[in-house]
């Protein structure tokens, strides 16, 4: 327990000292991966624990956002709310809609569960547009934060501390829920629905709580967004936000309390730092995922567990050169996909296809990485044809001894003893 | 004690057109061990469904001391004191033994729906879990989960949580199926320990079985009710003979 809350304390640390110090780029997207984590780990506790996969949860995420700037609004013309708690809006409004669309989505588990929870959200981002006193039409809803207490809430660093104490709270009550007995049903649910029933418990009530909680704390992180945003339209209901609380939560590990929260660091620091660099980002996030779901279906949360479960008996002097190599290997294969698909990018483009007439047709040079390339040489070909074929190589040979060193770990270990 | 604690009368279902089960009568009395047995197809898994709430019937009355239950949903018969277990072990299989238990005894308390105060705090549902536990001979394995155990282990926790809920009224969908002779021996005497006081419904393919255990029989042969009787006047009945049972005495 002690050993699991130092990593907590060091990572709540940094959020707590570091912020002050940094860009307004970097106190920004802060904000951003507390606010994904946050949605994650709401949308986790209906697909990972409780095994209902929800294709729609933008709806309650863009829901928050609305109410929180509707309440805004009320505030701007002299309602005396305080505005650190506008999140309550949110929560309100996800919790009452989560429970609507629950009621409805949950009488179906399975495929039908998650078309009706996509209708849902495609109701809403079908009708936000032309509800213009509700959503703001198509150019959608904008306030102001109005200063409270003391508090000015005009510069972004303000903006973060009230969002980090109220991811803060929201998942230490998320954590709390896990512990309590409609935590555990929810994961007995996901097991078996029909022994539940069999036990004595309404299971359709069962998952129209679980799935209302999930919609208010998604209305909570939605809320969030909306202060630091000052605004929302339509678009917040749209099906890539739905997916992408999806790819957060499987990339980074249903199976794990945290496992969300590491998915939606890694695509928001990468949607941050990868997105100014190329234009191809949303095809490498895509890349990402597939990769993850075929070789690490836990998740990378998944694979730092499994790693932290069995510490006292991996040895590391002999994992080490194996893991060495496989990273090499990966790092190879990843530069060659790189390479490859931002000289596609560039050899497809429009400018390329306008340089192409400009040139008579033929294949002039073009510039990938700082370098000039022609496309009828074989190098930019043979180049990552000869990283990946050596990156692989790499793994394969890795693949092997790390196996087996993992296959003695399982063998070795003693069943889980996990007492709750 | 000649009441029926459990009665069904002219129960019939049908899937479709298929007619399974045709005017089945049936009265379990109060705390007796009263066993179905009858040929594959026969009808008695749907019997469990239908008496257990998996599935209404199509015409005719269940009473659970003399309240229809025929229809009602499955947690709405569990709480008026039914529970069951099934043939293809349905635990909770990537939880631990002990909390597989423990949902049931939750229940049984009305915790159902508890959110505010963490489980591990509750101990009376602990301690009544762990004496659960240890009934049913799994203590060793209480934080083992579910699906890591044997078979015959996954049996005993399927009796385990029918007792969970401290029905008056247990139905053990063929609890033996599946064991060796030694495993079925200690099945046999940890559902005659467990049963004591409550009235017991089972299904059973295994005749020693249901001479050591069951005070009667009722033969179940193409949807229909063949008899009723003790096991030595059920195997001694020579239309059952011919029914089911002539097969099996035959060789």
């Amino acid at each position: 327990m002690a050993r699991a809350l130092l990593p907590l304390a060091l990572v709540g640390a940094f959020l707590i000292v570091a912020p002050p110090f940094l860009d307004l780029g970097w106190q920004n997207a802060l904000i951003n991966i507390l606010i994904a984590s946050l949605f994650a780990l709401a949308f986790n506790l209906l697909a990972g624990q409780a095994g209902l996969l929800s294709f729609g949860h933008a709806a309650y995420f863009g829901v928050g956002a609305f109410a929180a700037l509707h309440l805004m609004a009320r505030i701007e013309d002299g309602l005396g709310f305080p505005t650190p708690l506008l999140p309550l809006a949110g929560a309100a409004a996800g919790l009452l809609i989560g429970l609507v669309a629950g009621f409805f989505a949950t009488m179906r588990s399975g495929v039908y569960f998650a078309l009706v929870t996509l209708a849902i959200a495609e109701l809403f981002h079908s009708l936000a547009p032309h509800w213009q006193g509700v959503f703001g039409g198509e150019a959608g809803l904008s306030s102001m934060r109005m200063p409270w207490g003391g508090l000015i809430f005009g510069s972004l660093i303000e903006v973060y501390y009230l969002t980090l104490a109220w991811v803060a709270l929201s998942i230490l009550l998320l954590w709390g829920l896990t512990r309590t007995p409609f935590g555990r049903l929810a994961l007995a649910l996901r097991d078996n629905e029909q022994r539940v029933r069999f036990l004595g418990y309404n299971a359709h009530i069962t998952k129209v709580i679980i799935f209302a909680i999930s919609a208010m704390f998604s209305g909570v992180a939605g809320a969030l967004q909306a202060i630091s945003n000052e605004t929302a339209n339509y678009v917040l209901f749209a099906s890539g936000v739905s997916a992408q609380v999806v790819l957060y939560t499987f990339v980074g590990g249903a199976t794990i309390f945290f496992g969300p929260v590491v998915g939606a660091v890694i695509f928001t620091l990468f949607a941050y730092l990868v997105s100014d660099l190329t234009r191809s980002w949303l095809l490498y996030q895509g890349l990402i995922f597939v990769l993850v779901m075929l070789y690490a279906p836990n998740g990378l949360g998944g694979l730092i567990h499994q790693h932290l479960r069995h510490r006292g008996q991996l040895d590391w002097s002999r994992l080490a050169r194996p893991y060495a190599q496989a990273t090499l290997g990966s790092l190879l294969v990843a530069a060659a996909a790189i390479f490859l698909i931002e000289t596609l990018a560039v050899v497809f483009s429009r400018d390329y296809a306008v340089a192409r007439r400009d040139a008579g047709g033929g294949f002039p040079a073009y510039e990938v990485f700082g370098l000039n390339w022609t496309p009828l040489s074989p190098v930019p070909w043979l180049l990552p044809l000869a990283l990946f074929a050596a990156g692989l190589w790499l793994i394969l040979q890795a693949r092997h001894p790390i196996g087996t060193l993992w296959q003695r770990v399982r063998a070795g270990s003693e069943p889980d003893v996990n007492p709750s | 004690m000649t009441e029926a604690l459990l009665e069904l009368n002219g129960i019939a279902k049908s899937f479709g057109s298929i007619s399974v089960l045709q005017e089945v009568n049936l009265d379990v009395r109060s705390r007796e061990r009263h066993a179905v047995i009858g040929p594959n197809g026969a009808g008695k898994s749907t019997l469990f469904n239908l008496i257990s709430g998996m599935f209404a019937p199509t015409s005719g009355t269940i009473r659970l001391q003399e309240r229809p239950i025929g229809g009602l949903p499955p947690h709405v018969i569990n709480r008026a004191g039914l529970a069951r277990s099934f043939q293809i072990t349905s635990n909770f299989r990537r939880l631990s033994v002990f909390e597989n238990l423990r949902l049931g005894v939750l229940a049984r308390h009305g915790i159902r729906y508890g959110l505010f105060r963490p489980v591990s705090r509750m101990r009376a549902v602990n301690e009544e879990t762990a004496e659960l536990l240890s009934i049913v001979g799994l203590e060793r394995r209480a934080h083992d989960m579910a699906g890591d155990l044997t078979y015959s282990e996954q049996r005993a926790l399927e009796i385990g949580m029918t007792l969970t809920t401290r029905a008056s009224v247990i139905l053990l969908d063929e609890p033996t199926a599946g064991m060796s002779r030694d495993e079925t021996d200690q099945t046999v005497e940890l559902i005659r320990k467990v049963t004591t006081d409550k009235t017991l419904l089972m299904i059973e393919h295994d005749m020693s079985v249901v001479f050591s255990l069951c005070d009667r029989v009722s033969v179940l042969v193409y949807g229909s009710i063949l008899a009723t009787d003790t096991p030595p006047a059920i195997s001694a009945n020579a239309e059952v003979q011919k029914a089911y049972l002539g097969e099996e005495t035959a060789t």
